[in-house]
């Protein structure tokens, strides 16, 4: 069996797009065939659970016993490869609890893949953020996101400054997520389906949908792109799913 | 089931005769008996729908909504062909989002025959837009029009082999009569009692090679 991999998307800021970059996550394992469960830590709301629904399930990561149904059935789950979207300022703390259980260390001896997915914000607390997570970071695979998906302008920040916290974690990796047409963004929400679907022009069950063609289009353009960022840091090898390079199409 | 012609009638360049070519294909789809709709997405020209208020709709493509209202329409397999005169202010916008947005080889899945009439010009921005063409629409039929009366008989090379879609030149004062708001085309065949005349035979020239585009395309020959 695979090696168990699990993925953290997190900040702890805000708004920042922890849950669109997580939605894109996951519609870019189902198109590689790739079984992921999810887990939301927006309890008790649970935004990621409305998108994927079948595949989320709505966890406190800060209670033991839902700590436990997460990592205690790493090895025994149908799928190798767990995503954790983690609500707004519990990412430091989630990595601490992680800590402690002893999971970063499986991490670096090599038992768990482990990677952060570290949606970065426009403000400068973003930057500080990333030097409290990168003391966490030892053995994971390391990504910094910055989400333009809401015409984010990262204007705030002074490259060179940026630039220094980015080389204080080794191997840290930088992420682009374009922005997606604002009206398409919408539709999507408001049909509470995966990128995936409303490209297919499905709805939650499945059934036939009738979402605009031009939006559909914007829609499968940038999850294009989304997944072209992916295929570029090889995620699917991260995972330990060899793709054997072919790009993943938003078809 | 046939395939949903959808014509853009289109040049990066202003005054060529995107319009007139526009009118003339409206009007012959109409003379065919079909039930064809034209958009305008023009700006600052002469606009079709001076020319074909009845028959014509403006379209935007500022915004995601006006998109949305034109874009949708064009994809759907109806039977209805559809002729687009895209002013030269648009083309960029245009074809840009075209490509964004997968419309080629959407139209292909659901049976909707593309067909770009560019309208050729000499100068840089019109190989540019042509070379641009070729590269993001290989699903589409491309067809390179020959308005005589911008080429004046200098091809360009850069169209290659394509087989061009000629538009004679008309004399002076018929182009004068034919840019009449109130002037159409089937009409004059119609009414015309004179057969031999140069503007019947123009008109009837330019229908004939509407024909034989409307069979290259339905035999799937460009």
């Amino acid at each position: 069996m695979a090696k168990p991999a699990v993925i953290v998307v997190g900040a702890d800021k805000g708004g920042v797009g922890k849950t669109t970059v997580s939605r894109t996550v996951l519609d870019y394992f189902s198109a590689n065939n790739i079984p992921t469960r999810a887990f939301d830590t927006e309890s008790p709301r649970g935004t990621l659970k409305r998108f994927h629904p079948s595949v989320t399930e709505i966890v406190d990561v800060t209670s033991t016993s839902d700590q436990m149904k997460i990592f205690d059935t790493l090895n025994s789950a149908k799928t190798s490869v767990t995503v954790i979207d983690v609500r707004a300022g519990l990412l430091s703390p989630t990595l601490a609890s992680l800590r402690d259980i002893g999971f970063l260390d499986a991490a670096r001896s090599g038992q768990i893949t482990f990677a952060v997915f570290h949606i970065l914000g426009p403000s400068i607390a973003s930057l500080d953020e990333i030097a409290e997570t990168a003391n966490f970071m030892t053995g994971a695979k390391y990504f910094l996101v910055k989400n333009f998906i809401n015409n984010t302008s990262f204007f705030e920040w002074d490259q060179a400054t940026y630039n220094s916290y980015f080389h204080k974690i080794k191997d840290a990796t930088e992420i682009t997520i374009p922005k997606l047409n604002e009206m398409a963004y919408e539709q999507v929400e408001v049909a509470s389906v995966p990128f995936l679907k409303f490209v297919a022009n499905k709805g939650q069950r499945d059934e036939a949908a009738n979402y605009s063609f031009v939006l559909r289009g914007y829609v499968r353009h940038w999850l294009g792109n989304v997944w072209g960022e992916f295929d570029r840091i090889k995620l699917t090898d991260i995972v330990g799913k060899d793709k054997g390079g072919a790009p993943t199409k938003a078809e | 089931m046939d395939r949903t012609p959808v014509y853009i009638v289109c040049s990066p360049r202003p005054r060529v005769g995107k319009t007139l070519v526009s009118r003339l294909l409206a009007e012959y789809l109409l003379l065919e008996n079909r039930d064809a709709t034209a958009f305008d997405i023009n700006l600052n020209e002469p606009s079709l729908l001076d020319f074909l208020p009845k028959l014509t709709e403006t379209a935007s493509i500022d915004d995601t909504f006006g998109q949305m209202q034109l874009m949708d329409r064009l994809i759907a397999n109806d039977g209805a062909p559809k002729v687009i005169d895209l002013g030269y202010h648009a083309f960029d916008g245009f074809f840009k989002m075209a490509v964004e947005i997968g419309f080629a080889k959407e139209a292909e899945r659901r049976g909707v025959q593309l067909a770009i009439l560019f309208i050729a010009d000499r100068d840089r921005t019109s190989q540019r837009a042509w070379t641009m063409l070729e590269e993001n629409f290989r699903n589409a039929a491309i067809v390179p029009v020959n308005n005589e009366q911008v080429l004046l008989g200098e091809i360009p090379p850069w169209i290659g082999r394509a087989e061009l879609l000629d538009i004679a030149i008309l004399p002076g004062f018929l182009k004068t009569y034919i840019e009449r708001q109130n002037f159409s085309f089937t009409q004059f065949l119609r009414t015309s009692t004179d057969k031999s005349s140069e503007l019947y035979q123009w008109i009837v020239n330019c229908f004939v090679r509407f024909r034989e585009l409307g069979v290259k395309l339905a035999q799937h020959r460009i």
